[in-house]
């Protein structure tokens, strides 16, 4: 998105009409491509990072879910994607995220320290620095509808819901339906279809 | 076509009938035909827009999560397709992400693009149909969908219309010619009998004949009835015709008989009363003799000069008596037609005549071996009539000529006799024939007046024909035919 509006930028300046200003605006947009190139330039031609594509899916995830109607999400305007625990994303996640809507709703990401504060997102990334509080985390989110996604190794079977796994240098995913059934989360099948695995069955006591 | 022979209304009316028949169908057909290769080519593009779309949104998660297998399989189903060539998912960039092909030598577009603002894009190409489709999901353009279809499909559905119609087209063909052929029949039935009829009348000439009209058309039973009653009017016609003669033919032989009769009767009593008359005649002539004989010495001479006129009145008629009698055998007598040397019967007459006058100087041309066919004793009298006639009305001329001969006129042999004598004015020629009647007073010439009249009686017998041609003191010539 960012990359397209800058190029548009860059190429109607010259096309304008005017003196002073039209000259000030070029500068400013020749200005903005100049610093703006480097990121466009590893956005584009390398390929993206793990945490990019993660951040992507994240995103991606919350298309292919609906929440029941009176979720407790609900709270606020907007549809909140959190991360608690130490961020692996950067600014890449709120870059990711920046702009785009769901159900008409701005999406945003925030960051949570406690369990508790998570129960107002819509989607909460568990970041692998949690995973010895991970038990706890889940309980409090227990009923809230919350879809849970991590890294974590097994954290689908622990009772998370979307797990990302890799594949050599591929991100792919695995869905515990379960977990998700049990928040009142609907998965759509098309998401089923491109999981690495899906557990139908209640999460195992550990 | 050769003109030799006219078209029967029957081969008319089937050409009419196969022809506004085909032309209908064909008509119908093609209609039919273009409305079809319009219809079915426009559900295969939407058909395979559909298909577009199903693949599309079924492959969304996969290229959302980037999930190529998934893709491929989702694309795979497509095997059941037979009509799909093959298929590409590509990056809402543009770039492949997941093909299928139905065999090897298909292929799919390295890169496509559509303009902003179209959802989908149609085309022909190769004899395929292709179209590019945009995936959108949840508002966002993910991907594109290519997807490219065969034609055989279309191309079998309408060669099957086509044989529908071409077996729809020649059914209806020979239904039609046999609906034709009966109706023909019972149109043409009345007609071809009407034609029969009239074809039989002006052969046959038979006007009792009558055309059948029974099954026939409301026009056709008039025309036949009016061809009847036509018929009808002629042949009553035709009978009074005949009838009407018939009577006249009998009015005619009435007339005729009764005339015969009268004639007969006519003749047999001027016969009678000719033949009657000489006896007393013979008596006064006898008796007057007598007298002057026995007591003409008594008598003085005016009164002998009375007996000698009633001798000559009594001779005279006598005469008279006997012509009327030679004139009533020559209308009862037999006739006996043969060959008559006409020239010898001339030379034979003539030289009877110059013993009587040998002074006379005459002048006679008679043309030699002209013959006639007819009775030779009546032609005899004619002639002896004729040239005897000559003879007298030259004699107070101091020379004469005769002539006898033979010409041509309006195809038939006419005779002729001719001479330059007293001749007479022809505005009597009315009365030259008739009995008794005289153009030259008794002292001039003499004669009965009943020579002509024979004459003419003669030719009339032979059923030939008399006239003259005359010119006061120049002569006259007589011509008959036989």
């Amino acid at each position: 998105m960012k990359t397209a509006t800058a190029s548009r930028k860059g190429e109607n300046g010259p096309n304008g009409r005017g003196a002073r200003p039209l000259w000030g605006m070029i500068q400013a947009a020749l200005c903005a491509a100049v610093l703006l190139f480097p990121l466009l330039a590893s956005g584009q031609q390398s390929r993206p990072s793990e945490y990019q594509v993660k951040a992507a899916y994240l995103f991606n995830f919350s298309r292919f879910v609906s929440w029941p109607a009176t979720g407790a999400g609900d709270s606020g305007g907007s549809f909140a994607i959190c991360v608690i625990g130490r961020d692996p994303f950067g600014p890449v996640l709120d870059a990711t995220l920046a702009g785009e809507n769901i159900g008409g709703k701005k999406v945003i990401a925030r960051r949570v320290a406690l369990a508790e504060q998570a129960t107002g997102c819509r989607v909460l990334f568990i970041s692998a620095s949690e995973e010895s509080r991970l038990r706890e985390i889940l309980a409090a989110l227990d009923k809230s509808s919350v879809l849970t996604v991590s890294d974590i190794a097994h954290f689908a079977e622990r009772g998370g819901m979307i797990q990302f796994v890799l594949q050599g240098d591929r991100v792919r995913f695995e869905v515990n339906l379960a977990s998700a059934a049990e928040a009142r989360l609907t998965l759509s099948s098309d998401l089923l279809k491109v999981a690495v695995m899906v557990r139908k069955a209640a999460p195992s006591g550990e | 076509m050769p003109a030799a022979k006219p078209t029967s209304l029957s081969g008319k009316l089937t050409r009419l009938s196969v022809l506004v028949t085909a032309t209908g169908l064909l008509l119908a057909c093609a209609a039919f035909v273009t409305y079809d290769f319009v219809s079915i080519r426009r559900a295969l593009v939407r058909n395979l827009s559909v298909q577009a779309h199903l693949l599309g949104s079924s492959s969304v998660a996969a290229l959302v999560f980037n999930d190529r297998v998934s893709a491929e399989n989702t694309l795979a189903a497509l095997r059941a397709a037979p009509n799909v060539v093959a298929a590409c998912v590509y990056s809402a960039e543009g770039k492949p992400f997941a093909a299928y092909r139905r065999d090897p030598a298909s292929s799919v577009p390295g890169r496509v693009e559509l303009p902003t603002g179209d959802e989908e894009k149609q085309w022909f190409d190769r004899g395929d149909v292709m179209l590019v489709g945009r995936i959108v999901f949840q508002g966002h353009p993910t991907g594109f969908i290519f997807i490219e279809s065969d034609l055989q499909a279309f191309w079998a559905g309408m060669r099957r219309y086509l044989a529908i119609s071409l077996c729809v087209l020649v059914g209806a063909l020979l239904v039609a010619v046999g609906l034709s052929t009966q109706i023909r029949h019972e149109i043409l039935r009345p007609i071809e009998a009407l034609a029969d009829v009239a074809r039989a009348l002006t052969e046959d000439r038979n006007y009792s004949v009558r055309a059948a009209g029974e099954g026939a058309a409301a026009e056709m039973a008039i025309l036949v009835g009016a061809f009847n009653d036509m018929l009808e009017q002629i042949e009553q016609r035709d009978r009074a015709l005949r009838e009407a003669r018939d009577d006249l033919e009998r009015r005619v032989q009435l007339r005729t008989a009764e005339l015969e009769a009268a004639n007969k009767e006519l003749e047999a009593f001027s016969y009678s009363v000719s033949h009657d008359l000489r006896a007393p005649l013979r008596s006064i002539d006898g008796f007057s003799l007598a007298l002057l004989q026995d007591h003409g010495e008594r008598l003085d001479a005016e009164a002998r000069s009375y007996f000698e006129r009633i001798r000559a009145a009594t001779r005279r008629m006598g005469l008279l008596i006997e012509d009327m009698l030679n004139l009533a055998r020559v209308s009862r007598a037999e006739m006996r037609r043969e060959r008559v040397n006409l020239s010898a019967v001339a030379h034979a007459i003539l030289a009877d005549l110059r013993k009587t006058e040998h002074s006379r100087a005459v002048d006679c041309r008679i043309e030699e071996n002209v013959e006639a066919e007819g009775d030779a004793q009546l032609l005899r009298v004619a002639m002896d009539n004729l040239l005897g006639n000559a003879w007298k009305y030259t004699s107070k001329h101091a020379s004469a000529r005769i002539e006898f001969g033979q010409m041509r006129a309006n195809g038939s042999r006419v005779f002729y006799v001719k001479d330059d004598g007293a001749g007479f004015d022809l505005a009597y020629a009315g009365k030259l024939f008739g009995v008794f009647q005289r153009l030259h007073g008794m002292s001039e010439f003499p004669g009965t007046g009943v020579g002509l009249a024979t004459v003419q009686r003669i030719v009339h017998r032979h059923g030939g024909r008399i006239w003259a041609e005359a010119e006061v003191e120049k002569g006259a010539t007589f011509y008959f035919t036989v």
